[in-house]
């Protein structure tokens, strides 16, 4: 029996060892293009240092950047739990925010009950934008990934001309910036700042750490909990294992798979919360674009776990600190910061497969 | 519309479609071998910036495609070894590589002209004819040799094979992972023609535009045949044009035109059920002596 234990513990070891040499080598990677562009990785490193683990400033920046990393991952990740690969949370989101922002702008409630209908609208708006995908991947047999991909483009258009046509906001002149109108106050997410400077750790007020950390925690436990302690999340997760055991075993493959679709769409709805509804106050197409695809880089960094995509999520937040430092301090351009994450999610996957494969045979030995 | 102004359209459609033709034939030889190609968008990424930088570099634009040829070959040989040699998925292996695609060129751009975002203008540009971009004509011939190439040929015949049934394919003797190499590498050679009639003469961040997606879309709405993708991409094509050339005659917001390529893919591709198949085993690894 002890024997045992001693064992699985050996195969969760070989398990976790894939993200975290995957994560090393292209940091070698890293140090190698640093040298080729003739910077010394010592000033490269303590570049990042500064801008990202120096200052308890920096820290609040890391948390701030995660929290919309973290819901694009979240949403990625619950799809694939179901074997559905939802590559259009980018447009999910565009179109999330927009419908978050307009209850928020023509709803008139105290804020107790404005915040969480904001909420609400901009989960339904996402899945409202992956509705369609769904049921063409169920129905017709359409795949997800060049769907989801068409629609990012659709909302984008679609998006360019709501605000700034119908729901344009503008009054004359004011601002260059394509938008809707302002957002009610009682709809506004304040900041939590105040919190963790009482628990001693220095935010500065700059730093927007606000209550879409609050709906981050929630979210994350909700979906753990959903995936992993209830009978609903082992059917989406024996989906996502294999679509024909789960057929045999009399589920609703098609129903679970849409289910899954429309709540990944609805957590990616979420992603914009923090820009919208804490640091803008309005909407506009110009939100930050591309975290979509970074969710997609983060729920394979974090192996589609919620706790796994808080690591990967933070994560990510460093990294693309690290190359704003890169960038300010030495010749060495922020983008190589992408160059890296393609590498280390190549890095991660090819040795997974290399220990999964060391885990079989050794599982056959064992067997034997 | 003048006859010259009909002509024009026609040739000006046939360039504009060009950069998704290619992609989508190259992908055709990719998803027949059995693997699926997403990381087209970023290949197209990368070379359209080498066929701007080799170039300018070496003062001549066919020295600039042959490098952009051997930059998308070589980023779809990376898309080969891991999802070929090490079984990653396809899907994972090409979303990955289209996050590294963007970094290097934005790198490379910075390092090479101290810019990011776009590079300066390319003065060395294929012949014109007819007032487009003399390559784009090429595709015409090139679709032709693709689908003899594919159906009349013993390495387009083993190529399909492969892409079937492999398991059968290996038992015959044939090099399953060989082939499979080939058919990736070939659609990242592909990309480097995309390039050719992209906008060779300038790389600006973002100008794929996700080109290499619509080319993707293209392939599956050709039903996995090079004359059928080629003809895929024309209708794609020949939308972008009509909206380019009338936009401003019709009455309709911009924005909705602009989308109307993406709705008629979706359209198009719900309205194939059952009408197509794709290659057996295409998305999956091949795992050599595993019954």
């Amino acid at each position: 029996m002890k024997l045992d234990r001693i064992k699985i513990d050996k195969y969760r070891l070989l398990e976790i060892v894939s993200p975290v040499l995957g994560f090393l080598a292209s940091l070698v990677v890293l140090v190698i293009i640093v040298v080729a562009v003739g910077e010394s990785p010592v000033k490269a490193f303590v570049a990042i240092y500064k801008f990202s683990l120096s200052k308890s400033a920096k820290l609040a920046t890391i948390l701030s950047m995660s929290i919309p990393l973290f819901f694009a991952g979240i949403a990625v990740a619950f799809a694939f739990q179901a074997g559905v690969f939802n590559i259009g949370v980018e447009g999910q989101y565009f179109f999330g925010g927009l419908i978050g922002a307009l209850a928020g702008i023509y709803f008139h409630f105290p804020p107790f009950i404005h915040i969480p209908v904001v909420i609400i609208f901009s989960m339904l708006g996402g899945a409202l934008w992956a509705l369609i995908p769904a049921i063409l991947k169920v129905t017709k047999n359409v795949h997800e990934v060049i769907s989801t991909i068409m629609f990012n483009s659709i909302a984008l258009a679609l998006l360019n001309y709501l605000v700034n046509d119908p729901l344009s906001g503008l009054g004359k002149g004011k601002s260059l910036e394509p938008q809707t109108a302002k957002i009610q106050s009682t709809a506004l997410f304040g900041k939590i700042n105040g919190f963790f400077r009482l628990l001693g750790w220095n935010v500065p007020d700059y730093v927007y750490l606000d209550y879409s950390l609050i709906v981050a925690i929630i979210m994350g436990i909700i979906v753990w909990f959903v995936l992993f302690r209830m009978r609903y999340g082992f059917e989406i997760r024996a989906v996502g294992t294999s679509l024909d055991v789960a057929r045999y075993a009399g589920m609703k493959v098609k129903r679970l798979q849409i289910a899954a679709f429309l709540i990944s769409g609805a957590l990616g709805g979420l992603i914009g919360l923090q820009e919208i509804f804490a640091i803008r106050g309005y909407y506009t197409y110009n939100i930050a674009s591309g975290l979509g695809f970074d969710g997609i880089a983060i729920a394979l960094i974090g192996r589609n776990s919620p706790l796994g995509v808080v690591f990967a999520s933070i994560l990510f937040a460093f990294l693309k600190q690290a190359g704003y430092g890169l960038q300010f301090y030495t010749s060495v351009p922020n983008s190589v910061i992408y160059v890296i994450t393609g590498l280390m999610i190549l890095f991660i996957v090819v040795i997974n497969e290399i220990t999964a494969g060391y885990i079989k045979a050794l599982r056959k030995k064992e067997a034997l | 519309m003048g006859q010259s102004m009909f002509i024009f359209f026609l040739v000006k459609g046939l360039e504009i479609s060009a950069p998704i033709a290619f992609a989508a034939l190259g992908a055709v030889f990719s998803e027949r071998s059995g693997v699926v190609n997403i990381a087209l968008e970023g290949i197209m990424i990368v070379t359209s910036f080498t066929i701007v930088w080799a170039s300018i570099a070496l003062q001549s634009v066919w020295l600039g495609l042959f490098f952009a040829v051997i930059a998308g070959s070589f980023i779809a040989l990376i898309h080969a070894v891991v999802t070929v040699t090490f079984k990653v998925d396809q899907i994972v292996s090409g979303v990955a590589l289209n996050i590294f695609a963007f970094g290097l060129a934005r790198f490379l751009s910075q390092k090479v002209f101290g810019q990011e975002t776009q590079t300066p203008t390319n003065p060395y540009l294929f012949p014109q004819l007819l007032g487009v971009n003399s390559v784009a004509f090429w595709l015409i011939p090139i679709a032709i040799l693709a689908w003899f190439v594919l159906y009349r040929t013993v390495f387009g015949l083993r190529l399909r094979t492969v892409g079937e049934n492999p398991e059968a394919a290996d038992t015959l003797g044939l090099n399953v992972y060989g082939l499979r190499y080939t058919g990736v590498i070939i659609s990242g050679a592909m990309c480097g023609m995309s390039a050719a009639t992209l906008f060779p003469s300038q790389w600006i961040s973002g100008m794929t535009a996700g080109r290499g997606y619509i080319a993707l879309a293209a392939m599956i709405f050709g039903r996995w045949d090079p004359i059928g993708a080629v003809l895929a991409s024309l209708l794609f094509g020949y939308a972008d044009t009509f909206r380019i050339m009338f936009e401003t005659k019709i009455p309709i917001p911009s924005q909705f035109v602009q989308m109307f390529p993406y709705i008629l893919a979706v359209v198009v591709l719900a309205g194939m059920v059952g009408k197509a198949r794709a290659p057996a085993a295409d998305g999956k690894p091949y795992i050599k002596g595993e019954d």
